[in-house]
């Protein structure tokens, strides 16, 4: 009799293994995207998730995390080890090449094989190419990369507001002003987020129009003006203008400094607006304005672009449930509407554009930002290997510190590209 | 009663052999594999080796040489003494104390062992509010002490100097505390375990013979606490070599300055975001080569008596 019961309940268990999927109502999508975390839209994607499940009935299995080094190591480790997940939302330059040239996910053309109106409210000039020539990604909303300035602290110290002909010098003196008043002139965690100091350090020691020009080798002509960047930013360092923990805080504290009226300029971009009105308490005190231009580049020139876009895997494609959902889900998240609550001043490639709703007091500052700005280019960084760019800005702490020189931390870099 | 009992041994392979077939493919092979991994190159995980390296032993060359590794291995020869002397140590202490009292025995071991079940990513983030900079519950806490210098401005404002705890000066402390005191709990339990084993009449005796506390802890309970001991000497050794949740979240890749290094977290780094799995891979097998090597000297200088 035990011997029975005991037979029965093993079966029951194992059954009831195999049979959950069965009797789940709908499809479970696993996506992930970098809208998780602190990011701006987080809210807005999630509200999307939402009422995509609704007009579904599929459940969405959200993966989404804030976007950071680590996050862009661990899609790619996702890939590598099978666990992929259904649809991903990630960067669309060399980032995603191991997963690209390794044939993981489908392209836009074999999706339009079977559903012809896939994407078909995207520019297809503004889709990102792989290096094979094809696309692979639908393009969501852009980025820009401007100076967030708390003008609260600007007034308080006497300095005006930058404006799109703002130079290096007159940021130098201001800082040096801002610095004896007892602030916090540049708000940035050199150890964690270097990068967009990096780039407009390296732009303003070059042009808008080269500077995606990658170094081939050590000490050539951009290998130079990278270091030239890098050591800018360690005359900032020395001269005390980044927070005194700036090699051990983390990102999110320097932030914290910025908004709580500590500091008065921080390099960030298009995500942080929706931070701002979320957290600020006061949102009036902040603005964006322009990063110190030197040398060829004007504050008014910028970075920005489309670097990310919606990748549908190999592996939610083969499996005729998820395909269809997968793409019910890009869509809905790139359509217009959903499209115009994600974005507010970012570009976008939508043919028609995107028309969002009213806009606050810094969504309108980067508005009027944005318009002045003369000229974009994308980032010199996304088109690194992760190696070389992982190795590139852990080595900005020992670059500032002087324990290695600018020129060896690019060299240093490019042999891992 | 000895094993002749059992007439046919047959039926025990049958419940031997799985448990052995799982620990050959996720346990032994992978160990295996491991190893084949440092002489190869590979370039992130899940990806095929391109070749053995050149020249074979140029991960080894490499973790000779490697600075970052000096000071891994450096930070956690030195959190392996601390582990020794104060998680075990207090441990130790805990567990003599909470021995002689009746009331509240339960109590104090629920307490103790606590930490060791909150999850260490959350651990972290507590330790990491705790050493803030700016607003840090200590730092807050110097300030009210008058601890911290400060300066008011012609304007009014008033700059305080705040302490950086993880900062060169202080990381070492800042890193070593939580790790701690999250284990702390462990040891004790295990001490506490020893402790009820060791028979009352002993000490009975012994307190007929007019030994004191202090006489009875030192030649009673500690010699026949030795076995114990020194597994939990071998278990703070190892645990040490490989610790890395705690660290990681609080102090991230190597801070501050590439200082903060220890073998666990400069292993994971090296595989996970540098994609240099080799290299790690190499670091891992240091790691298994250093845990054994000092396990045998623990289990050495201890020596677990076979006649107690």
């Amino acid at each position: 009799m035990k011997k029975v019961l005991a037979l029965m309940l093993t079966l029951v268990m194992v059954m009831s293994f195999t049979s959950i999927a069965a009797f789940a109502d709908g499809v479970t999508l696993n996506v992930v995207t970098s809208y998780g975390g602190d990011d701006g839209n987080r809210a807005n994607f999630e509200a999307a998730v939402k009422e995509y499940e609704a007009a579904t009935g599929n459940k969405v299995n959200d993966g989404s995390a804030t976007s950071n080094e680590e996050w862009k190591a661990k899609v790619l480790t996702d890939f590598e080890t099978g666990s992929e997940p259904d649809v991903l939302f990630y960067f669309t330059n060399a980032d995603a090449e191991p997963f690209v040239s390794a044939g993981k996910v489908v392209s836009i053309d074999e999706i339009r094989a079977e559903y012809p109106d896939y994407a078909t409210n995207m520019k297809s000039g503004m889709m990102a190419v792989a290096a094979d020539g094809k696309q692979y990604s639908v393009p969501s909303s852009g980025y820009w990369e401007n100076m967030f300035v708390n003008k609260a602290v600007l007034e308080d110290c006497g300095v005006a507001v930058p404006g799109p002909d703002y130079t290096w010098d007159q940021f130098l003196e201001d800082c040096e002003i801002i610095k004896e008043a007892g602030y916090t002139p540049i708000a940035c965690s050199l150890v964690e987020v270097p990068h967009y100091w990096f780039e407009f350090a390296v732009m303003n020691n070059g042009t808008v129009t080269n500077h995606l020009d990658l170094p081939e080798k050590a000490g050539d002509a951009v290998a130079e003006k990278w270091a030239a960047g890098l050591n800018d930013i360690k005359a900032l360092y020395e001269a005390g203008y980044f927070p005194a923990n700036t090699l051990t805080a983390s990102d999110a504290e320097t932030v914290e400094l910025f908004n709580a009226g500590e500091a008065a300029f921080l390099i960030d971009g298009s995500w942080k607006v929706g931070y701002f009105t979320e957290n600020a308490e006061d949102l009036d005190d902040f603005a964006i304005a322009y990063v110190p231009g030197k040398g060829e580049r004007s504050a008014s020139e910028a970075i920005g672009g489309i670097s990310m876009g919606y990748f549908i895997t190999r592996k939610a494609w083969d499996d005729p449930a998820k395909r269809e959902a997968a793409v019910e889900f890009v869509s809905l998240l790139t359509s217009d509407e959903i499209m115009s609550k994600f974005v507010t001043t970012e570009v976008t490639a939508l043919v028609n554009g995107a028309s969002p709703a009213g806009l606050n007091s810094l969504q309108q500052s980067a508005a009027d930002a944005n318009a002045s700005i003369t000229a974009v280019a994308g980032a010199v960084q996304d088109s690194l290997t992760a190696e070389a760019r992982g190795d590139l800005f852990a080595n900005v702490q020992n670059v500032v510190t002087g324990k290695m020189t600018a020129e060896d931390a690019v060299a240093s870099a490019i042999a891992l590209n | 009663m000895n094993s002749m009992i059992y007439k046919k041994k047959s039926p025990l392979l049958v419940f031997l052999i799985p448990a052995f077939a799982f620990l050959l493919v996720y346990l032994y092979y992978p160990f295996v594999q491991n190893i084949i991994n440092t002489v190869m190159r590979i370039g992130g995980l899940g990806r095929a080796a391109e070749g053995m390296n050149e020249p074979w032993y140029e991960n080894y060359q490499k973790i000779m040489t490697d600075p970052y590794m000096r000071v891994a291995l450096k930070n956690t020869l030195i959190l392996i003494v601390c582990t020794i002397v104060f998680q075990v140590g207090i441990a130790l202490i805990l567990a003599l104390l909470v021995d002689t009292i009746r009331v509240g025995a339960q109590f104090f071991r629920t307490v103790y062992f606590f930490p060791i079940v909150i999850s260490a990513t959350a651990l972290g983030l507590m330790f990491n509010l705790i050493f803030l900079y700016k607003g840090g519950m200590v730092n807050q806490l110097l300030l009210h002490l008058g601890k911290l210098p400060y300066e008011v401005k012609p304007s009014g404002k008033v700059i305080v100097q705040w302490l950086d705890w993880k900062d060169q000066a202080h990381f070492l402390f800042t890193m070593l505390v939580p790790v701690m005191w999250q284990y702390v709990g462990f040891y004790f339990v295990i001490l506490i375990t020893g402790l009820n084993n060791i028979p009352q009449e002993l000490y009975e005796a012994a307190s007929i013979d007019g030994a004191d506390g202090w006489r009875r802890t030192r030649f009673i309970t500690l010699p026949l606490l030795r076995n114990v001991l020194c597994t939990c000497l071998v278990l703070a050794i190892t645990g040490a070599l490989k610790v890395f949740d705690l660290p990681w979240v609080m102090f991230g890749a190597g801070m501050p300055e590439n200082m903060g290094w220890l073998t666990g977290t400069y292993m994971y780094d090296q595989t996970f975001n540098r994609m240099n799995v080799d290299y790690g891979s190499t670091i891992a097998v240091l790691i298994v080569v250093l845990g054994v090597v000092l396990s045998n000297v623990a289990n050495r200088v201890f020596r677990p008596s076979e006649d107690l």
